[in-house]
């Protein structure tokens, strides 16, 4: 099997957005809200001794995610190619996952009241495209693959070039979005963006946010159904149970 | 991974696609010809002018996705933000929908909706009145983009040689007349610049990574991935900068004291291309005595930069020689000596043999190009009001001035302009001095815009004519000769016109028609336009439309030329100049001079502007996906100057000129990376039109606050970096 990972080369990127653009093209992101994101670092230091970066996040895809174990509904789950996927049948939109990254990489799509965030365009990976971020890049500052094939360009950045997870000694879950730059743009990065520890949900929260509304939904549910079946029962009549 | 099995598909797409009934309606898509079968359909973008190859995805009639178009041998399928987001000005609730009169007061923004008919039929009586009364040199045509060809065909064909777009005087202008000073020939567009293959990189104030053209950035990237060194002269912490070896953050308006002691360095220790100079160039030993003056220790008073830094950035430069790209700019109308500036890079260019070279500026290669048999276009009774040729000596006569356009308008002289037609850019955000702009189309009988967007200026016309997007019409094939490759691109329909509009030809060509003009316009669809245009490139009509650009063999570097691609260096004496004779008879300085800038007074700061990657002119801030990226701009200053007003970051602020001239409020930025003397903020902002119902009123127009311009001498360019502001607390006003 596969594990899939996504190096990004700082040095090149300049910062465009075209990667954002095209992926809230390619999902219907509402404005305001992104898979994706480019965060400029800004000028860092003392004039004229600056240096400057930007980080383009996106889903880490982590070998230990903590959204999983945050999801509720078991909605949110992890492949066996390492991509990290929500099935949107299964998400109540609780929004339990959304802080318990550590990337800040989902959001609560207020369209369809379902979280999302980047799956490494899982759908193109199956019609045999690249994920659209790395396709439009006009830097070519996106490469994508197989962490696992040797003959990758992934495996020749990471294993050969050293390109660097943004993790910090309080954050170790293994992601598998990779950064590059030759004049140490991942440590201003992991400087100015450190990830946060995941902030799972408390038991009095589970109660508010999950365990009641699904309470709730599922007294509903079967209140409905009683109805229903009272009425087509009326509807119809009793003969044909005596049959 | 690869999208080879889509372009497979792709292939197959287009193939039903063009092979579908050639009786279809003229004005009809591709995609409703192909019915289903049309997945994708192949043209080039239009949300800036470098026209990158686009691939349009259709479902159900609708464009869901434009994705690059892996054919186009610049962009390779790549795109920036604004070609991902196309479709979404094409779905713009906000768009002109309907032919519109004006009802109201000028400005006012009440017309009457009208017919297509109706419209035109007006348009002509009045262009026959304006004719007859004024003669037709009276109207004035301010173009912009490959769509305005018909159009200028038809004003050539009515009889007005007053035709100017912001591309020459508001922008590039004084660099091409600088370089083909110099080598013969003007850069054109796309920059012919081998950035992938340069071992040193200059930039000069060019923002490239805030100022995105895909494929600029892409060899951009490319070059410096392969280790080329990178100079970056800006006052402010550019992306670029960020990226440079060395970043020069110059004194505003010194640029010319640079390059001229870079020069100095350059001959004073023998390290220029001695043997190309020798070969190809005349006025070296003009130019050596001419710099000796200029040394070291009076450039770093001048420019604020170490004596030593200029020193080591000049023996970069000449150690990647000849591989080195002085990137001559695009957006160069600064500070009214912009031709002298574009002269002095060019210069620097040449000694460090360049031009014509791998790793340096790209020579064009010819493409030929079929055209019709047209009768001749009458010869206007009086030259152009503009002062192109005349009284600016240097400006093309082809690309015009504004600005001449402008001041005619509003002094009668030389001669009275009565009428506007502008199509394809926003005159109150195009052109400096907005105040006067506002006054000229005061002053008109007529003022007619074809346009997709209720930008501003429509408020102010007579007549509205809704065109439709690049994404719904034809425009004329793109064809690049100052490229690695030459190639030609195709603009297409992918979808039909929405609402009531129509394309730019459709309406040039039903003008002309009503105008008696028609024999100008001798063909019947756009397949017949492209089809006499490509005639000669041996290529089919159906291929070029299914694979959306098409590129040749070229022959970009001085060993590879052929007799059949013309003179190297098409100058007076066939040689690079860089001592210019022509220069010297206009009484102008043969070789340059810098005059020091003034500087702001104490409270001040100078005005700087320039582009976000995510926005076109002002043209892209009503479209969905690119507000919500980007919904308005700030104003960067340093923390420094923050200070010195009171003012702390994250405020909202008025910006006010030298003369009282104030800007919407906007966000202040404060920032190490810019000089405590300047401030920047990015263009086409603070847009003041209800229509467009994202963007109005959101974040300042940086042009409303260029109330004083510097015009260049050479070609009538507005130099725009001249303004001084101060911002105030929001509140105050």
């Amino acid at each position: 099997m596969a594990r899939y990972a996504m190096v990004t080369d700082l040095m090149r990127c300049v910062g465009c957005e075209a990667c954002t653009a095209a992926c809230s093209a390619e999902w219907d992101v509402p404005p305001g809200h992104a898979r994706t994101r480019v965060l400029p670092s800004g000028p860092v230091g003392e004039f004229p001794k600056l240096r400057a970066a930007f980080y383009v996040a996106q889903c880490n895809h982590c070998d230990r995610p903590p959204c999983v174990g945050a999801c509720p509904s078991g909605a949110t789950f992890q492949g066996p190619d390492g991509i990290v996927k929500i099935d949107p049948n299964l998400c109540i939109g609780c929004g339990y996952c959304v802080p318990a990254c550590p990337y800040e990489a989902r959001y609560l799509n207020p369209v369809t009241q379902k979280v999302d965030k980047c799956d490494f365009c899982a759908p193109r990976l199956e019609r045999g495209q690249a994920p659209a971020c790395a396709t439009t890049c006009p830097a070519h500052a996106k490469f994508f693959g197989d962490l696992e094939d040797p003959n990758s360009e992934v495996y020749r950045l990471v294993y050969g070039r050293g390109a660097q997870r943004v993790e910090t000694d309080q954050v170790k879950i293994g992601p598998n979005v990779y950064y590059l730059g030759a004049r140490g743009e991942a440590d201003l990065v992991r400087e100015k963006f450190p990830p946060h520890p995941p902030r799972i949900p408390s038991a009095g929260q589970w109660w508010e946010r999950v365990f009641k509304p699904m309470a709730f939904l599922m007294a509903g549910a079967t209140f409905l159904g009683q109805a229903i079946a009272f009425f087509t029962q009326l509807s119809k009549g009793e003969s044909q149970f005596d049959e | 991974m690869s999208d080879r099995i889509s372009r497979r598909r792709w292939l197959l797409g287009t193939a039903t696609l063009t092979g579908a009934s050639p009786r279809a309606p003229a004005t009809a898509t591709p995609g409703q010809r192909a019915g289903k079968a049309a997945l994708q359909i192949a043209s080039n973008c239009e949300m800036c002018f470098w026209r990158c190859g686009i691939l349009a995805k259709l479902q159900q009639g609708k464009v869901t996705r434009l994705e690059g178009n892996p054919q186009h041998p610049l962009t390779q399928g790549r795109l920036c933000a604004r070609g991902n987001a196309g479709h979404f000005t094409l779905y713009d609730p906000d768009r002109l929908k309907r032919p519109q009169l004006r009802v109201g007061a000028r400005g006012e923004g009440r017309f009457r909706e009208i017919s297509w008919d109706e419209a035109l039929d007006w348009l002509a009586a009045r262009l026959m009145e304006l004719k007859q009364k004024y003669g037709p040199e009276s109207v004035a045509f301010f173009p912009h983009g490959v769509g305005s060809s018909f159009f200028a065909t038809l004003m050539k064909a009515y009889g007005t040689p007053n035709s100017a777009e912001p591309s020459f005087a508001q922008c590039r202008g004084p660099r091409d007349v600088g370089y083909a000073l110099t080598f013969g020939r003007p850069l054109g567009s796309p920059e012919p610049l081998d950035l992938a293959a340069a071992r040193a990189i200059v930039l000069i104030g060019s923002h490239l990574g805030e100022n995105v053209f895909t494929s600029q950035i892409t060899q951009f990237a490319e070059g410096l991935a392969r280790g080329a060194k990178l100079i970056v002269v800006d006052p402010r912490f550019s992306t670029a900068a960020s990226k440079a070896d060395w970043w020069l953050p110059i004194r505003p308006g010194t640029d010319i004291a640079l390059l001229l002691a870079w020069m100095n360095v350059i001959l004073s220790e023998g390290l220029e291309d001695k043997a190309y100079l020798a070969a190809y160039a005349t006025g070296l030993d003009e130019l050596r005595e001419h710099v000796r003056r200029f040394t070291l220790e009076w450039a770093s008073r001048e420019t604020e930069l170490p004596a030593g830094l200029i020193r080591e950035t000049a023996r970069a430069m000449a150690a990647a020689k000849p591989a080195v790209v002085i990137h001559p700019g695009r957006h160069v109308s600064w500070y009214g000596d912009d031709t002298q500036r574009a002269r002095a890079m060019a210069i620097l260019t040449a000694l460090l043999g360049a031009w014509g070279r791998k790793g340096g500026i790209l020579l064009p290669t010819p493409m030929p190009r079929g055209q019709f048999e047209l009768p001749p276009f009458p010869e206007p009774k009086r030259g152009r009001a503009d002062g192109a040729g005349s009284r600016f000596p240097l400006a093309s006569e082809e690309q015009g001035v504004t600005n001449g356009l402008v001041e005619a308008t509003l002094t009668g002289q030389p001669y009275p302009i009565k009428a506007w037609i502008v199509y394809g850019q926003n005159v109150l955000e195009s052109l400096p001095q907005r105040e006067r702009t506002l006054a000229a189309i005061g002053r008109l009988e007529l003022m007619v815009v074809v346009d997709i967007l209720p930008v501003e200026q429509t408020l102010y016309a007579d007549l509205v004519l809704p065109e439709a997007t690049y994404l719904e019409r034809y425009d004329p094939p793109h064809i690049v000769e100052s490229a690695a490759r030459p190639f030609i691109t195709v603009r297409q329909p992918v979808v039909s016109p929405l609402y009531d509009s129509r394309p730019g030809w459709w309406i040039a060509r039903e003008l002309a028609r009503r105008l008696g003009l028609q024999a100008w316009f001798p063909w019947r669809t756009p397949d017949e336009h492209l089809a006499k245009i490509i005639e000669p490139l041996g290529i089919s009509l159906t291929e070029l439309k299914a694979r959306g650009a098409v590129s040749f063999e070229g022959r970009p570097y001085i060993e590879l030329r052929r007799p059949e691609d013309g003179p190297l260096f098409p100058t007076d004496s066939g040689k690079i100049e860089l001592y210019s004779k022509l220069l010297k008879e206009l009484g102008h300085d043969p070789l340059p001079v810098y005059r020091p800038p003034s500087d702001p007074p104490p409270g001040w700061l100078r005005l700087l502007y320039g582009r976000a990657p995510v926005h076109s002119f002002a043209r892209s801030q009503n479209n969905a996906l690119l507000a919500g990226l980007m919904p308005e701009n700030a104003v960067w200053i340093s923390p420094v100057a923050a200070r010195s007003f009171g003012l702390r970051d994250g405020e909202r602020v008025v910006l006010e000129n030298q003369d009282g001239q104030k800007s919407l409020p906007l966000l202040l930025r404060t920032t190490p990376g810019i000089r405590p003397d300047c401030a920047f903020m990015a263009h086409g902002f603070g847009l003041r039109a209800p229509g467009l119902r994202r963007a109005n009123g959101r974040g300042a127009s940086d042009n409303a606050l260029l109330s004083r311009v510097a015009v260049d001498p050479l070609t009538g360019a507005t130099g725009m970096h001249v303004n001084f502001v101060r911002p105030l607390p929001a509140e105050e006003d």
